[in-house]
């Protein structure tokens, strides 16, 4: 019974069974001639690949649904009783495979996240009372430290207390290469060692890991409905009832019962009512395994649409860690180190990102500043006035120097000037109203960025915009460094959300990636709002309409293309449904569609649909030099021929 | 007899959909069970949830989804 039972499970048994008794019919045809034989094996084909659908119809008509499933059984049994054996035989079989197939594929679709599954960690190694014990992952309690051996996965979310090594992060962050860990860094669950060994000490266990986030995020993802899902989903509520109305009176009318149980067939709505899902869950599926997180079919369908990206200047264009690049000493009484020493003593009382700059520079030249300044104000929009050892000392902008009435400023002017065309943020002191020196700090451009901005513009990104509140001269010297289309400088975070709004105003869809802290309005106005390095952050991974897991720039031209692509994909199975039903249902009405080439067909038309969306999970890298290079070109020739 | 029984929320991943109309049929089966408060299923994504009492055990639910014709474990969040 139980082998029974298991036999009958197995996808391939019963289409090979009722293939093999169709087999045996024809040859019984042939050979001895006896139509009562052939007739039998051909019935019995029938009956054993129609039995399990039977049974499924009939379970589903007890639950009310009127299923693909209805439809066949009585399809296959009004064959039988008009005596079109062959015809029941080859609906049933067909159906049969076709399920057992597509059953097969659709799983790959569903492949990508089913791999996240597999990456959670199931045991953790900690250390308690001294001992290493060995216990399932969601029982670490948060503040255990966890051991981390050579080849073993990371069991928690963590950060490392001790010890060094390298870890995949792939299943974070989509990026291959294992990066290197240290004391004070923060570790993900579902990541790899790749050597070394550390103790780390627990900060979020199961559900609450990044990896489990990811998952959630993914799943939820591929379950909502897009607006042209939910469309789908309407007309082919309607489609199946319809069909079965139109073979009904078509048989009645015409009283030709074959032709009313052929309608039936055709009826099954099986590739319309997956074209679209199977796209967005293979989509979705893809980017998740490359670090990147759509929010759902939705969002997906307005990422394909992006034609300006605006990105915040520092953290994103630039390192955000702006470093001292140049001293020039204007009074020659003076020398590097004073000048230096100078800006640092006012400095010291600012609490300005940039002082934090100056200080460092100055101790790392060996003038460390002890103390705070006497007296500190700060400027707003022009720079700082300190009062130390009896002397006033000005640290900002011409503008600083012109309050305080000072004359000769000719020559920090054009010193100033020369240092922000060269994408430098200039700062003059002044010491006692004598203009001693410029200190300039800059943020240094980022490796990837100018591909970045080339990047969006070949994935069809009409324009990239630069929003920062820096000053213009130096937003244009990072603008030219990266080729963006426009910049908006000299902006206040509010300026930031008006600038969006106006591209949207001009038509443009407009996606907004950000740090999201002081850039969280405008990314909420954006239509798709991007953050970048969201494997750290919750709130990121959970809210952002995009969330790129690791901080790799590249990501997001790619999650751009990605979408289109999936798009252009759900556009093609739309376009592949539709057609195949109109087809057979005008060769039905016109004659020559038998019920097994309906279902044929049918059935073609559903894997094809299927195949067509596993596309979408292939490795389509424009940028690494691999053997898939080729991949792009034959994807673009796929979509002419559509 | 307690009236106030805890719910518990059960994820299970199925393997195996193929139709989002089949989808139904499980949650109709579930629904049945006595203890199963509310079922949810999701076709693109494959999973099952579940709100239900301690009466009913997570073995009774995939046993109910394997009866529908589909394999399902426990998913662990």
């Amino acid at each position: 019974m139980i082998t029974l039972t298991r036999l009958a499970r197995g996808r391939w048994t019963v289409p090979a069974v009722a293939g093999l008794l169709i087999a045996i019919s024809f040859l019984a045809d042939r050979v001895l001639n006896g139509d009562l034989a052939g007739d039998l094996a051909m019935i019995a084909a029938a009956v054993v690949a129609g039995t399990p659908i039977v049974i499924k119809a009939f379970n589903a008509l007890v639950a009310r649904v009127i299923g693909i499933d209805l439809l066949v059984s009585v399809a296959a049994m009004g064959a039988v009783i008009i005596g079109e054996y062959w015809e029941a035989a080859a609906v049933t079989f067909l159906f049969a495979v076709g399920h057992a197939l597509e059953a097969a594929t659709l799983n790959r679709t569903r492949s990508a996240l089913a791999e996240l599954v597999a990456v959670a960690p199931d045991v953790a190694v900690v250390l308690r009372a001294g001992d290493q014990v060995e216990i399932p992952a969601a029982q670490v309690g948060n503040g255990e430290t966890v051991l981390v051996k050579n080849g073993a996965k990371v069991p928690v979310d963590g950060v490392v207390i001790e010890g060094t090594g390298g870890l995949d992060e792939a299943s974070i962050t989509g990026e291959s290469i294992p990066v290197e860990k240290s004391a004070g860094d923060r570790v993900f669950a579902g990541t790899v060692s790749t050597g070394g060994f550390f103790q780390v000490r627990a900060t979020g266990v199961g559900a609450d890991t990044t990896l489990a986030r990811i998952i959630h995020r993914v799943e939820e993802a591929q379950d909502a409905k897009a607006g042209t899902q939910l469309f789908m989903d309407r007309f082919s509520a309607w489609y199946t009832p319809a069909i079965m109305v139109l073979a009904l009176v078509a048989g009645l009318v015409s009283g030709d019962v074959v032709l009313g149980l052929t309608l039936l067939v055709i009826g099954c709505p099986g590739a319309l009512v997956i074209s679209i899902p199977v796209s967005i869950v293979a989509g979705i599926g893809r980017a998740a395994k490359d670090g990147i997180l759509i929010k759902g079919g939705e969002f997906l369908e307005t990422s394909a649409k992006i034609t300006v990206v605006a990105v915040d200047k520092t953290g994103t264009l630039t390192k955000g860690r702006p470093r001292l690049t140049d001293v020039t000493v204007l009074d020659p009484s003076m020398d590097r180190a004073q000048v230096l020493t100078w800006a640092a003593r006012a400095e010291a009382g600012s609490e300005h990102p940039l002082a934090r700059t100056i200080l460092d520079a100055a101790a790392a030249e060996g003038s460390t500043v002890r103390g705070l300044p006497d007296h500190t104000q700060p400027i707003p929009g022009k720079g700082i006035t300190a009062t130390a050892d009896g002397h006033r000392i000005l640290i900002g902008n011409l503008a600083l120097l012109e309050q305080y009435g000072i004359s000769d400023t000719s020559s920090a002017a054009r010193t100033a000037e020369t240092l922000a065309s060269a994408g430098q943020t200039p700062m003059i002191v002044a010491v006692d109203d004598w203009v001693v020196g410029v200190v300039a700090v800059a943020d240094e451009v980022r490796q990837d960025a100018a591909r970045m901005v080339a990047d969006l513009h070949a994935a069809g990104v009409e324009k990239v915009v630069m929003l920062t509140g820096d000053a213009r001269l130096v937003a244009e010297a990072v603008g030219s460094a990266t080729g963006v289309d426009e910049i908006r400088a000299g902006l206040l975070p509010e300026d930031k959300l008006n600038a969006v709004l106006e591209l949207q105003r001009e038509g443009h869809t407009v996606a907004m990636v950000g740090d999201g802290v002081n850039d969280a309005p405008a990314l909420a106005t954006a239509d798709i709002g991007v953050a970048m390095g969201a494997a750290g952050s919750a709130v990121a991974v959970e809210t952002a309409d995009i969330a790129l897991m690791g901080d790799n720039l590249l990501k997001l031209p790619e999650a751009i293309s990605l979408a289109r692509r999936t798009v252009a994909n759900m556009r093609q199975n739309i376009t592949i449904a539709v057609a195949t039903v109109a087809l057979l249902l005008l060769g039905v009405l016109l004659g020559g569609v038998t019920m097994s080439i309906g279902m044929l067909v049918h059935e073609v038309s559903v894997l094809v649909v299927i195949i067509n969306a596993m596309r979408l999970l292939q490795r389509t890298r424009q940028h690494a030099p691999q053997p898939t290079q080729q991949v792009p070109a034959r994807d673009r020739t796929a979509h002419q021929n559509v | 007899m307690n009236t106030t029984k805890p719910i518990t929320h059960t994820i299970l991943r199925a393997e195996g959909f193929s139709c989002p109309s089949c989808v139904a049929k499980i949650e109709k089966r579930l629904g049945r069970i006595d203890g199963v408060e509310k079922v949810k299923v999701h076709f693109a994504s494959a999973r099952i949830e579940i709100d239900h009492d301690d009466s009913v055990s997570v073995e009774d639910l995939i046993a109910a989804v394997a009866k529908a014709g589909y394999t399902a474990t426990k998913a662990a969040f």
